[in-house]
């Protein structure tokens, strides 16, 4: 029977409560370890498609008539267009169309941020439309940018309300403290770059809008553009069967989408507006920029007593405040935190969901400080960890559906204890070090989420929803899964996916959630198809459905008998058994979390302050691995974002004009296959004995989150020198060494003076 | 009118003057194998072979390439690198794989046996964001099998 | 791209290496991916080659050019107005600096990225165009209030030839921000010849620049941003220096 029940949704760490209508899923919950299908390696099902070049993607879709987009942007921070024609662009060669502000909600005659659009031109090609665009008369009005956050924060120039919290009292906890310590972090603004630029293709079939795009969220797409353009969402299609990357930045429709919509409307043409890599780096989101004054106490035991922070995050001229402080509170066992977070608004590009946003900052924040706070102690840092160890969520008392980060810890000992050998390479100016860093995040996923599966008379199985694959092997997963669930091979199970039409509502693509929210009701799709079947054998072969089970592509009954699957299916000739399945709710009044810790071993050239990265062991917690292969895959991306996060990449702009200096590939640069360290993944593939019919919760995310403090406590180790700003460039290791040499000078020559 | 020598085949194409082989491939061949993602030389998404010698598409004049054959994806599509990189997971999203291949082609063409070091020299000028390097090394490494 | 005419230059310069016992002689339509492998050539430029932008673009770009490349300085790249192309001032001396200059950079902080130039410098490469034979330093010219060229090729000249005298050791050396593919913050070429060590520096001035001797770092003038270059420079220097 359907359910209505009002449940709690949480995507990147942003909670809201819905209704949503579950069904009973009592499916018994598979055994730990791997099954036949499910925990095994599986090289990808579109592997071929992509590797052969024939997997179409936004970027490849053409349409005879096919119209290109080019965009007008603000060459300024700030700035007033005084003066807009049209005229001449629109006499231009190939052109067909254009817009300008009034016409599309995007475009702005007040510009606050480099790069924000202001018209756009559609023409035969995209030569043409870039052509046309040097012939708009535009005149600008250039005011002074805002970009310093701080000053930002004592104007109260912000895009929300500060975000206050507490729990204890913090003064309390620091003065029962025996040490202190205190230190101000910053983190850099980081773009995205996915290899396929933002797109879309839009495309009017009669009263229909087709939307091809690059997407983490076909349904979201879907409800933003049908809200926007007043039509029944039905009446907006999206596809995005392939797509080339996100990493957060592509999780709503974006301006691209609804220009092209507006000019196909105009011009009755099918319209393409793409963005260039150089405007990917101008106006596709980022991972804001934070500065985290934070402060630590701890009694001589270890235990901490305090935590405090104040967090301000450079979101932009618009965008949402991600949590920075979500690891301080979340982390640790200490009664006493207060953490105030302050978003500022700056005449910069708007902020964008970047791989566990927030987390990802305010872990390089926290765990280091934590490594000097044991420094102090004299603690070593993997235990003082241990000793503040939470056994439930100290934001509301609740418990944690499943915890194994001691687990991971007791993993992770052997990397630890490579320490002493590492440190003995030194030699030279190479010092040699090794560090570790504790991971917490989201990606429990949740409702709504639907799949059907239908059953052919061939005895193949062919899962329909209408989720997307971003590249992170979900496609395979969720065959992994309905292969296993009915018995079959996973050659003989296809996903057909990536189309609004053609399949039910599924979840983002976004928050570690893809399989914990889809692969339990694809799942449940199959147990509804397999009990069909059986249903369907036991009448065939006068048996009971109890005596009978799915394996290996057979009916097996328990006295022995067996018989192919397409034996019963094939009955049905023309027939298919269709099964239907949705995502249940999340277990109630539970916290569901992941986990882990990174060990990362460093070596710095202390003359020319050279970080080279050798090793990273990387310990998760993240319920059953339904792919071991894809798993391992999305562990090591997300560790060499970090480490690009880490060492090398940084959004910089004019400090004068605020214009962006790193808009391609060359100036912003992110790690190459020969900037990789030795990785070595360890998941604990334990099921979550809460959560859903697989215990498997989401992976994308937790990677990325504690490389960079893993990194920098490996610095610290090598050499003493306190690296808190990222990215650790030369420049950065240099002065942080040159510090750390100052600082011992100055108690050495305390001590001397003192003796 | 020019003619372009395109995996073993011969196409007459009258592109502009300053068009690129990236833009004469997809567009005009419709062989949208080779990824345009960067289109200014810094990424290798749109690498092809001339004369077995890997090249940036993009930044590659249609006009200059005359005579010399022109090797894509298309036409490396049963080359043992394609099952390899499947076999290994060395691939994500897929965007920058076509390119990788040719890339990785054209080393194990030169140097069948090439070491990790070699690989990653030979390998640099292709950027993948999904970090799919650990396996690409791996794949590169195993790709007879 | 877009412009009204292109000129292929690949029939008219030549291509290839020749070699004897003290000096390479080496087209300028050689590329980079040729050179890094020619055991002809000594190892200073090869390491150079090696160690340059990335293997598509070293199949396609020549030494010729590579001489030629301009500089990866944003603010020229992205057209501010600056020295360089014509305006009052240079960006980078009051902005973001941490790729640019530490000598020559009082009107023009634009650091120069060819890693061959440096090599061929610390080679003393000779140089021969359609129209004259000159030293390879004899190239560069650092821009003035009048005229804002980095180097002094007459319009339509063309760089033919280049001869590398064969050194009794080379290296070199650079750092950079990725372990490979990326312009160098600074390059070091040394190459000891029987009259002592020469030194050929990127990415430390407007142009490849020739150091006397580690002791001419003394007398850099670098940015606020570009401090930390001049210490990796000396170690670099120091490193290079004990190679050969």
């Amino acid at each position: 029977m359907a359910r209505l029940i009002r449940t709690e949704k949480e995507v990147e760490g942003r909670y809201t409560e819905q209704w949503i209508v579950v069904e009973e899923d009592a499916l018994e919950r598979w055994p730990e370890g791997p099954l036949a299908v499910v925990g095994r390696e599986a090289p990808r099902t579109d592997g071929l498609a992509r590797a052969r070049g024939e997997a179409v993607y936004t970027a490849d879709i053409s349409f005879p008539g096919l119209l290109h987009t080019a965009v007008l942007r603000s060459p300024h921070a700030r700035a007033r267009v005084k003066r807009l024609e049209l005229g001449a662009a629109l006499e231009a060669p190939g052109v067909r169309g254009a817009v300008q502000p009034g016409d599309v909600e995007c475009l702005t005659r007040e510009p606050g941020y480099p790069g924000a659009p202001v018209a756009a031109i559609a023409a035969d090609s995209a030569g043409l439309a870039r052509a046309a665009l040097e012939r708009i008369e535009v005149e600008w009005e250039v005011l002074n940018p805002l970009l310093d956050p701080d000053e930002a924060v004592r104007r109260g120039e912000l895009t929300t309300e500060r975000r206050p919290y507490a729990r204890g009292d913090l003064e309390h906890g620091l003065a029962e403290a025996d040490i202190v310590v205190e230190a101000e972090y910053r983190t850099q603004t980081v773009l995205h770059n996915s290899m396929e630029t933002h797109q879309a293709v839009c495309r009017w079939q009669g009263d229909t809008l087709e939307v091809y795009t690059s997407t983490q969220f076909i349904w979201g797409v879907r409800n933003a553009v049908a809200e926007q353009l007043g039509l029944p969402p039905d009446r907006v299609r999206v596809v995005c069967e392939y797509m080339g990357g996100g990493f957060g930045a592509k999780n709503d429709p974006g301006d691209y989408t609804f220009l092209a919509a507006e000019l196909a409307r105009r011009t009755g043409r099918p319209v393409r507006c793409a963005l260039t890599r150089r405007e990917e780096n101008l106006d596709s989101g980022n991972r804001n920029a934070t500065i985290q004054r934070l402060r630590a106490g701890a009694r001589a035991d270890g235990t901490l007593t305090a935590l405090g922070g104040e967090f301000v995050a450079s979101i932009g001229a618009s965008g949402w405040l991600a949590s920075t402080a979500g690891p301080m509170q979340m982390l640790y066992a200490c009664e006493n935190v207060e953490t105030l977070e302050y978003g500022a608004k700056l005449n910069t590009a708007p902020m964008a969901a970047f791989r566990a946003p927030g987390f990802v900052e305010g872990t390089f924040g926290l765990e280091c400080l934590l490594d000097e706070l044991a420094a102090k102690l004299d603690l070593d840092p993997l235990e003082l960890r241990r000793i503040n160890y939470a056994h439930a969520d100290l934001l509301d008392d609740r418990a944690f559906s499943s915890k194994n980060l001691a687990e991971c810890y007791r993993r992770a000992e052997p990397h630890w204890a490579r320490r002493e050998e590492v440190r003995a390479r030194s030699a030279g100016p190479w010092r040699h070090g090794v560090g570790l860093a504790s991971q917490i995040w989201y990606g429990g996923g949740g409702p709504p989420s639907y799949a059907w599966i239908r059953v052919g008379s061939d005895g193949r199985a062919t899962v329909v929803t209408a989720m997307q694959d971003i590249g992170t092997g979900s496609r395979t997963a969720m065959a992994q899964i309905a292969a296993e669930e009915l018995g079959l091979p996973l050659d003989r199970v296809d996903v057909v996916l990536g189309d609004s039409a053609r399949g039910p509502y599924a979840s983002i693509s976004a928050g570690s959630s893809t399989i914990p929210s889809m692969g339990p009701a694809v799942r449940s799709a199959a147990a509804d198809a397999g009990r069909q079947i059986l249903e369907i054998a036991a009448q065939r072969y006068h048996l009971e459905e109890r005596v009978l089970s799915l394996r290996d592509g057979r009916i097996v009954s328990t006295d022995g008998g067996s018989w192919p699957l397409e034996e019963v299916t094939g009955l049905l000739e023309e027939g298919q058994i269709l099964g239907k399945g949705a995502r249940g709710p999340n277990p109630a009044g539970m916290r569901v979390l992941t986990f882990g810790v990174q060990v990362a071993e460093v070596a710095v050239d202390v003359e020319t302050g050279e970080v080279r990265v050798d090793r990273i062991a990387a310990i998760h917690d993240v319920g059953r691995v339904i792919n071991p292969l894809g798993a391992s895959s999305q562990v090591e991306g997300g560790i060499i974002q970090g480490l690009g996060h880490t060492l090398s990449e940084e959004r910089l702009l004019d400090p004068a004009t605020g214009g962006v200096l790193t808009q391609t590939l060359d100036a912003y640069r992110v790690p190459t296959i020969a900037d990789v360290p030795e990785i070595v993944t360890e998941l604990l593939d334990l099921p979550d004995a809460h959560l859903t019919n697989l215990g498997a919760k989401g992976l994308g995310e937790p990677p990325i989150i504690p490389t960079a403090a893993a990194i920098a406590n490996a610095i610290r180790d090598a050499t003493g020198a306190d690296v808190r700003s990222l990215p650790i460039t030369r420049e950065e290791m240099l002065r942080a060494l040159r510090q750390a040499a100052d600082r011992a000078a100055a108690r050495e020559s305390v001590g001397a003076s003192s003796a | 009118m020019i003619e372009l020598r395109v995996n073993g085949g011969v196409h007459r194409v009258d592109p502009a003057v300053g068009r690129s082989l990236a833009e004469t491939l997809r567009e005009d061949l419709g062989l949208t194998g080779t990824k345009v993602a960067c289109g200014e030389g810094h990424c290798g998404a749109c690498t092809v072979q001339l004369d077995g010698v890997p090249v940036l598409s993009c930044i590659t004049l249609v006009h200059t390439v005359r005579a010399r054959e022109v090797t894509t994806i298309e036409g490396l599509r049963d080359h043992p690198l394609v099952e390899s990189f499947v076999r290994a997971d060395a691939l994500q999203c897929g965007f920058c794989t076509p390119g990788q291949i040719v890339s990785a082609a054209a080393l194990v063409e030169a140097n069948p046996e090439p070491s990790r070091d070699e690989i990653r020299h030979a390998m640099a000028g292709n950027l993948c964001r999904c970090g799919a390097y650990p396996k690409i090394e791996e794949a590169v490494l195993t790709w007879r099998g | 791209m877009s412009a009204g005419r292109f000129v292929e230059l690949r029939d008219v310069v030549p291509r290839g290496i020749a070699g004897s016992a003290t000096i390479t002689s080496i087209g300028a339509g050689t590329t980079l991916a040729e050179l890094e492998v020619d055991p002809q050539i000594p190892q200073v430029l090869r390491e150079a080659c090696a160690a340059a932008a990335s293997p598509q673009l070293r199949a396609m770009g020549t030494i010729g050019g590579n001489l030629l490349q301009a500089t990866r300085c944003w603010y020229w790249r992205l057209g501010y107005p600056c020295f360089l192309h014509g305006g009052d001032r240079c960006h980078a001396r009051t902005g973001q600096q941490r790729e640019h200059a530490i000598f020559g950079n009082e009107r023009c902080a634009s650091a120069h990225p060819s890693d061959p130039a440096a090599a061929l410098l610390a080679l003393g490469a000779i140089l021969r165009t359609d129209r004259r034979e000159l030293p390879l330093a004899d190239l560069y010219r650092l821009p003035t209030e009048d005229d804002r060229d980095l180097t002094t090729l007459s319009t339509g000249e063309l760089i033919l030839e280049l001869e590398v005298p064969a050194p009794r050791a080379s290296v070199y050396l650079k750092a950079m921000d990725r372990r490979k593919w990326a312009f160098p913050l600074v390059g070091v070429g040394a190459a000891r010849f029987v009259d002592g060590v020469r030194l050929g520096l990127s990415g430390v001035a407007p142009i490849p620049w020739a150091l006397g001797g580690p002791e001419e770092l003394d007398r850099a003038t670098p940015l606020p941003g570009t401090a930390y270059k001049v210490e990796i420079a000396r170690a670099l220097v120091r490193r290079a220096v004990d190679a050969v």
